[in-house]
């Protein structure tokens, strides 16, 4: 069962990481004229629409993460106790701690994406949006790296 | 109720939720960072034998888990604080400066990194 749920966890902190990378890509370098080519068409999604699927995939992807972690700290982190994987024994312990403060950002957050955007708060749009994409970002990378040492079912 | 009562009291909802919004990731980020450095957990959880007790307790056996007594620490104290907040000081509203709800939260972090760092240093 904990198998299936940590490739759970996995598919959905990687459609959280497409939305929230689509989004700050596209407050930050908006395309003003027609998508071309690739690249263009991906900064110019509407970024105002991902906003409410990144907060349900974000609680999601928390909460099933925060039951899968009661058996990762029986498990898996002696693993890396044991052989001594420091850094990346470190960059995991930071992961939780920075899901645990991402997550009280979602009201603020959620505030300031509501239609219509309020221009006035456009910055304040524009850092939270980069911090949770940060935080997204880190908890993705420690958590693949820690299950890579760790692997399935091992 | 007339359609412009009905338009002042959702503008009147939604500067509260704003100063709710924003209050709660500042103090949330902050009483977390608290929480975790002097070890407040409201309380711990010991998944080897499936114990929660209040407060900061090591379980019967196998390791403990504080994590989600910080959360819960946060959580209360940044909702009793951004619930005050939010009636006590509506007439904030703008005023508030929202960028508190994404600089406190970025303080928080990199204290936990300074917190943290000795294991990048191993």
């Amino acid at each position: 069962m904990w198998i299936a749920l940590v490739i759970t966890h996995g598919l959905l902190a990687f459609f959280l990481l497409g939305a929230i990378t689509h989004q700050v890509v596209s407050v930050w370098a908006p395309v003003r004229a027609g998508a071309a080519h690739f690249v263009a068409r991906f900064r110019a999604v509407g970024s105002a629409n991902y906003a409410n699927a990144i907060i349900v995939l974000y609680l999601v992807t928390a909460a099933l993460g925060a039951f899968i972690y009661t058996n990762y700290r029986i498990t898996a982190r002696l693993t890396l106790e044991q052989g001594r994987y420091w850094k990346s024994f470190g960059a995991f312990e930071i992961k939780e701690h920075l899901i645990a403060i991402g997550l009280a950002t979602l009201p603020a957050y959620w505030y300031f994406w509501r239609q219509p955007l309020d221009e006035a708060d456009s910055s304040t749009r524009k850092l939270l949006t980069a911090l949770l994409a940060f935080i997204v970002w880190w908890a993705f990378l420690a958590g693949h790296i820690a299950n890579n040492i760790r692997g399935l079912g091992t | 109720m007339s359609a412009s009562s009905v338009k002042k009291s959702g503008e009147k909802n939604s500067r509260r939720f704003r100063v709710f919004a924003i209050t709660f990731a500042a103090v949330y980020a902050a009483v977390y960072y608290i929480a975790l450095s002097n070890n407040w957990p409201l309380f711990s959880y010991g998944p080897a034998v499936g114990e929660w007790t209040l407060f900061n307790h090591a379980a019967s056996d196998g390791p403990t888990m504080y994590w989600y007594g910080w959360i819960a620490t946060a959580a209360i104290a940044a909702a009793v604080v951004g619930l005050i907040a939010s009636f006590v000081a509506e007439s904030l509203g703008r005023k508030l400066w929202s960028g508190l709800a994404w600089l406190i939260p970025v303080c928080a972090i990199a204290a936990v990194f300074h917190l943290l760092g000795g294991y990048f240093t191993h």
